[in-house]
């Protein structure tokens, strides 16, 4: 097999990873906020179920993770799992990554000095309207990079896909490296990811630079 | 209290760098083995995850048919044994690296033959298709349009992408699922993810003795041996160690221990020298 011909079979599973990532964190950014109103729900049984979630999510395996969402619906009740492998993946990697977002998130909102709400509330913001327009830009700004660090993880974590036979890039390479008997595929899957994450970085990087309005 | 701790801890990993870290009292000698106080030591590579060759056994110990032969190959040869688990994957840079001597997991040698040192073949092995009890899949023709599952980097794989194998065959599948472990694959085919899996006919006996309700197609896709790979300059170990198996196979040992593995046991293949 040529480096040509090992370079664009590969990019077949460069482009199953981008798509992975891509609709991972389209999904998992937005839902991360949401869980962070459920947790600081003020009804207790929802905020309860909310830390049970982010603690199940954070505290066992990803990979084991994508197992039961692929194989749960059949042992639970017998549904076949035919053509829900793209599917399952998706809902495990945004369920788990959102719950690292929220923690992020969270993080952010609980740093901000109780005295803004109250000088908000005197100048006679709604809640609503404090969030929105004093709090959460701020919140966005602090929390940036680490969620930069997660968006980087993600791009590696792609990798487990694997355990569903999903044929991403680091899987290719482990089986085009077995029947060639030759390291090259990972060092092309290193590259890649290598320059998946520079770009993730300088991206973010520019976003935080537009960030900087006050200094 | 602390400052002691860290002088321990940085004398310790001195010393390890300095003895190469090969365990205490080891050497590297000429050909890629290592003594201690004498006796030799002979370090099976081998995948844990490849029943009945070489796997976690009911009492959660190493074992397998490849395993025990290797033990009782050693304890012929009066060697150390030493389990070398590794990830299947890696093998070669396991094997390359000197952190194992052979690899000895149910490995083929066909299509394999100029890439390493290559002992007597000790097992013949089939690929074959499996498909549930009821399924409509009869002959390797029904195949056509639907999805086979296998796992990456076994000799079923090879084959299906082999274009002197059964590439052809493989391109009228509906799709190739690739797996990291032929559990997995097992499972999906048992909640209807996929419709047949490509498997070595005693890796998919042992699965099939697990649960019943699944049956071989009775047209093979391919046949091949399974040997011992050894660095391909290594040939004065490879050539002791086909001279200890000849002498396990006269002596009995390997009809013995081929019995305890009844879902092999008809394919081994090495015959007692003729005298």
């Amino acid at each position: 097999m040529s480096f040509w011909t090992m370079l664009t079979t590969m990019a077949d599973g460069m482009l199953k990873t981008i798509l992975l990532f891509a609709l991972t964190l389209i999904g998992s950014i937005p839902l991360g906020m949401v869980v962070v109103f459920l947790k600081k729900s003020k009804f207790k049984p929802i905020a309860w179920l909310t830390e049970a979630y982010i603690a199940v999510m954070r505290g066992t395996p990803l990979m084991l993770q994508l197992l039961v969402w692929y194989f749960g619906p059949y042992y639970l009740f017998g549904f076949s799992t035919r053509g829900f492998k793209f599917p399952a993946l998706l809902i495990g990697f945004i369920l788990n990554y959102a719950a690292y977002f929220a923690e992020i998130y969270r993080s952010g909102i609980d740093s901000m000095p109780i005295g803004q709400y109250e000088a908000a509330e005197i100048l006679g913001y709604s809640k609503f309207a404090t969030f929105m327009r004093i709090i959460l830009p701020q919140v966005i700004k602090r929390v940036l990079p680490a969620v930069t660090n997660e968006v980087i993880t993600l791009v590696k974590d792609t990798s487990l896909a694997s355990a569903l036979a999903y044929s991403e890039v680091f899987s290719l390479a482990k089986q085009i490296s077995a029947s060639q008997t030759s390291f090259l595929p990972f060092l092309i899957a290193g590259v890649f990811y290598f320059i998946a994450n520079y770009v993730v970085a300088w991206i973010m990087k520019r976003i935080e630079k537009s960030m900087q309005y006050y200094n | 209290m602390k400052k002691l701790l860290a002088l321990g801890l940085s004398v310790l990993t001195v010393a390890c760098l300095f003895t190469g870290c090969t365990g205490a009292g080891q050497v590297l000698d000429g050909d890629g083995m290592v003594n201690e106080g004498g006796t030799r030591v002979f370090r099976q590579g081998f995948d844990l995850d490849y029943p009945p060759y070489s796997y976690i056994d009911d009492n959660g110990e190493k074992g397998g048919f490849d395993v025990e032969l290797a033990q009782a190959l050693c304890e012929y040869k009066g060697w150390t044994y030493e389990a070398v688990p590794f990830n299947w994957d890696a093998k070669d840079a396991e094997l390359n690296s000197g952190n194992c001597d052979c690899i000895w997991s149910g490995f083929t040698r066909n299509g394999r033959e100029d890439d390493y040192a290559w002992s007597i073949s000790y097992s013949d092995n089939t690929q074959m298709i499996m498909v549930p009890d009821g399924s409509e899949i009869n002959t390797l023709e029904d195949l056509t349009g639907k999805i086979v599952g296998v796992q990456t980097a076994t000799s079923a794989y090879e084959l299906l992408n082999d274009e002197e194998g059964q590439k052809e065959l493989c391109d009228t599948f509906k799709s190739l699922e690739i797996y990291d472990t032929y559990t997995i694959a097992f499972n999906d085919l048992q909640s209807g993810g996929i419709d047949a899996i490509a498997i070595d006919v005693t890796s998919g006996q042992y699965l099939m003795s697990t649960k019943a309700g699944y049956h071989f197609l009775d047209e093979a896709l391919g046949s091949e041996q399974y040997a011992i790979g050894f660095r391909k300059d290594d040939t004065a170990l490879r050539d002791e160690v086909n001279e200890a198996l000849q002498a396990l196979v006269d002596n009995g040992t390997y009809d013995e221990i081929g019995k305890k593995y009844p879902e092999i046991y008809e394919f081994l293949c090495l015959k007692p020298s003729e005298k």
